[in-house]
């Protein structure tokens, strides 16, 4: 595994009593596109506040790009919180700059970055009109110039589609990926299994400040008990490895559709192998994949607030 | 530091980009300028004509003579006021306008008369005036008298007077090449003195009373004369009577010393109160609007992502100073400037109020109680904006904390203009969020240096502490959603960690 952008070890955060982060520990390969999937209160957003250095963990260790978090590591971050919110009387380009300032850029590269932004925005002749005159989508896209100006090496963005339509998620997806495929590392929170399951090398899965799952979309899915459709004349349920099998539809010919779940660690080659070789006879037999959606229900729990 | 700057100027950028600023900052010199315009072009003429028709010939000189007096001592007084401001003591060192005296006596007014008055002193004067000094202007005499116009009459006794004469009244006349207003015609009955005759003054309604109160007294006067005649007083034994005057001198300070020069020094810092006021309270608004603003917009995270809440603090305070410190440069300046090169009342008190600012400890103390003040007042500002989550949200708080400040504030400035070592003065001296006030207040007057140098430590620690306890605050209500408790907001105070 490469060096990690971004490394969680055994990192908790109170807030009196309540405990937002509990002994929380990943690590973000560089280059990946990493998603934190929690519901509401699960600590996504304070992971990334103290990754920021805004908070302060109350114990545990961070390193950001192989530091402890700090402003200094600002212009080398880019970040998108959930809550955004621009200077309303501000020109559009002159906030772009602003926080490129603030992220240690000098004046000229800040201006010319900004205006190559705003141009693949298609925001380029607004550049000079105060954010108050922008419609909400045209807003947010400026929100996420703020973020992109620096060429960051890590970008982190807290719930980055929600309140975007449908356009703009897409055109957001993209920048990520174009973001990801220029070497940066990408670093996403979400609900929003979809944006998740599209973009995501690999995923953290939080409940109640906890880690439930951490790995790849692969590994995820592979730690689900196996499922899949098979069509056979006989009902396949005392099949070795077989957990359940439930007939559905009616029978053609004789033939008879089942939903087969397997037990866990058994594979559908594993007994795609057995039926072939003691001749149990199938018409069809097909390897369903789950959803992260499943996934996250089966690591977190069916009780979080969460779409699909 | 860098982030500091960037901050600071973002919040200048903002301010300069509104309206409302430019208005302001031009509302003083658009006002000196107005009302300059205004006094120059559209004062009322000084200058009145009048007539004086005495049927008994016996009054008419006397009101003349006194008028003549009035005006003497008035241009004697000026030329005074002129021969020290421009030091021309020197030139003609026995004259009665080479030193400047409250009191006038009436020896010394006839005297500057006899001696041809400000035409003789600016001809005297003349030789000993520098390049760059102005001439002594004389004011004209505001009443000027000329004969009855034959075309008109006057009413008998117990009569209205005609519309002619009303009309006249209510028109111009001309004396040596200007056209005066026709004030006011007396009219003395041949009978005045006699039980039931009474003298009487046409006006145009205008109020002349200076005119008026002068006939009434010498009327009086000279009936009092015939009084004294019919008590068989000789005439020269009641003018002696009469022009008795208790033997009384007056010494002054010379110039530049005594209770003048102390008024003279509190010019400057007590104005300094009032601006540090206006300032601090103007631009702690615009701040504490920008962190509403940034606190109800959410786009505060966005920043404290890049700069710590420290930075964003100072940065704020830096750049609303600058702008404080700007709209006092653009009005003391034009001030300045108007008072300075128009000559006149302000200019003749702002003169030397400038001249007696002459001790380095004095304008250092001036600028630190002035720095520090902004500072306290600004953090408080900064601090509601904080805890607010709306404007209306932040009046609740803002209300109390400025009464807090101005009732004191304007009580420090009765005591000190009217006594500066009244104990409310001295006690309001040691309160931190008042020292800056009283000690404005109290500068000019000669406070002792312990008492500076106390008060500034006093102040220095002051401020520490409050740049640190409300910049928990600011720090840890930043982020925190909607309105905390008060519980909560001692809580941060209590923590160093707060927010963290």
């Amino acid at each position: 595994m490469s060096a990690a952008a971004m490394a969680f070890d055994g990192v908790t955060k109170q807030f009196g009593d309540f405990t937002a982060v509990d002994h929380l520990s990943f690590a973000v390969p560089e280059g990946t596109i990493f998603g934190f999937l929690g519901g509401n209160g699960a600590g996504k957003t304070t992971s990334l506040r103290m990754a920021l250095d805004i908070l302060t963990p109350t114990g545990g260790r961070i390193d950001v790009l192989g530091n402890p978090p700090s402003r200094e590591s600002a212009s080398d971050i880019g970040f998108l919180p959930e809550e955004r919110g621009l200077y309303k009387k501000m020109s559009v380009l002159d906030t772009i700059v602003y926080f490129a300032r603030l992220k240690r850029m000098e004046a000229g590269p800040a201006k010319q970055s900004a205006m190559a932004l705003l141009e693949r925005l298609e925001l380029a002749d607004w550049a000079k009109s105060p954010v108050e005159k922008l419609s909400k989508g045209m807003a947010q896209k400026v929100q996420v110039a703020t973020a992109l100006v620096n060429s960051p090496k890590l970008l982190m963005l807290d719930e980055p589609f929600s309140g975007l339509d449908p356009v703009n998620q897409k055109m957001l997806e993209d920048l990520i990926a174009d973001a990801a495929k220029d070497g940066a590392t990408v670093i996403f929170s979400t609900h929003v299994m979809q944006h998740a399951e599209r973009l995501c090398d690999r995923l953290l899965m939080l409940a109640r400040g906890k880690k439930a799952f951490d790995g790849t979309q692969d590994e995820a899915r592979a730690a689900l008990p196996a499922r899949l459709e098979l069509a056979s004349r006989t009902a396949p349920d005392a099949l070795p490895g077989v957990e359940s099998a439930e007939a559905i539809g009616t029978a053609e010919d004789g033939w008879i559709k089942y939903d087969v779940r397997l037990n866990s660690g058994v594979t559908p080659e594993q007994l795609l192998e057995h039926c072939t070789t003691n001749g149990f006879g199938l018409r069809s037999f097909d390897v369903q994949t789950p959803s992260l959606h499943e996934v996250f229900i089966h690591f977190v729990g069916a009780n979080e607030e969460i779409e699909r | 530091m860098r982030e500091v700057m960037l901050v600071a100027m973002r919040e200048i950028r903002q301010v300069l980009g509104t309206k409302g600023f430019w208005f302001m900052i031009a509302a003083v010199p658009v006002a000196l300028a107005v009302s300059g315009f205004a006094s120059n072009q559209l004062a009322p003429e000084r200058s009145v004509a009048y007539s004086v028709v005495d049927e008994t010939g016996l009054y008419e000189d006397r009101i003349t003579a006194r008028l003549e007096y009035d005006y003497q001592a008035s241009e004697l007084r000026d030329l005074a006021e002129y021969v020290e401001r421009w030091e021309l003591q020197d030139a003609v060192p026995d004259a009665p306008w080479a030193s400047r005296q409250s009191w006038l006596f009436p020896a010394e007014v006839e005297r500057f008369a006899d001696m041809g008055g400000s035409e003789a002193a600016i001809a005297a004067l003349e030789p000993f005036r520098e390049e760059g000094v102005p001439e002594f202007e004389p004011d004209d005499r505001s009443y000027e008298q000329i004969a009855f116009p034959d075309d008109l009459t006057l009413p008998d006794a117990g009569e209205e007077p005609d519309e002619k004469l009303i009309a006249a009244l209510e028109g111009d006349v001309d004396v040596e090449d200007r056209e005066l207003p026709f004030g006011a015609v007396l009219q003395i009955p041949a009978n005045f003195g006699e039980p039931g005759a009474e003298a009487r003054i046409f006006t145009n309604g205008r109020s002349n009373t200076g005119l008026i109160r002068v006939i009434r007294e010498e009327l009086s006067g000279s009936l009092q004369d015939g009084a004294f005649a019919a008590q068989g007083i000789a005439p020269d034994t009641a003018l002696a009577i009469q022009g008795l005057q208790a033997p009384v001198s007056v010494i002054e300070p010379p110039p530049g010393a005594g209770r003048s020069v102390v008024a003279t020094r509190s010019v400057v810092p007590i104005a300094l109160v009032y601006l540090l006021l206006i300032t601090a309270v103007t631009t702690g608004s615009l701040m504490l609007q920008g962190v509403v603003e940034e606190r109800s917009n959410k786009l505060v995270e966005s920043v404290l992502a890049c700069i710590k809440p420290d930075a964003l603090m100072q940065g704020k305070l830096l750049g609303l100073g600058a702008v404080g410190f700007m709209i006092i440069i653009v009005w003391a300046g034009t001030g300045m400037i108007g008072a300075l090169y128009f000559e006149g009342f302000a200019a003749d008190v702002l003169r030397p109020s400038l001249e007696a600012l002459d001790d380095p400890l004095l304008i250092f103390a001036m600028l630190f109680y002035f720095v520090t003040g902004y500072i306290v007042l600004a953090m408080m500002f900064l601090a509601i904006g904080a805890v607010s989550e709306s404007m209306q949200d932040a009046q609740s708080y803002l209300t109390p904390v400025i009464l807090l400040i101005m009732i004191p504030v304007l009580i420090v400035m009765q005591a000190a203009i009217s006594g500066p070592d009244q104990l409310v003065v001295k006690v309001l001296s040691w309160i931190p969020i008042y020292t800056p006030f009283a000690m404005l207040a109290r500068l000019g007057t000669g406070v002792a240096t312990w008492e500076i140098i106390g008060t500034m430590v006093l102040m220095v620690i002051f401020v520490w502490i409050e740049l640190r306890l409300l910049g928990r605050l600011f720090r840890a209500s930043l982020l925190n959603d909607g309105k905390p408790t008060w519980k909560r907001m001692v809580g941060w105070l209590k923590s160093s960690e707060a927010g963290r």
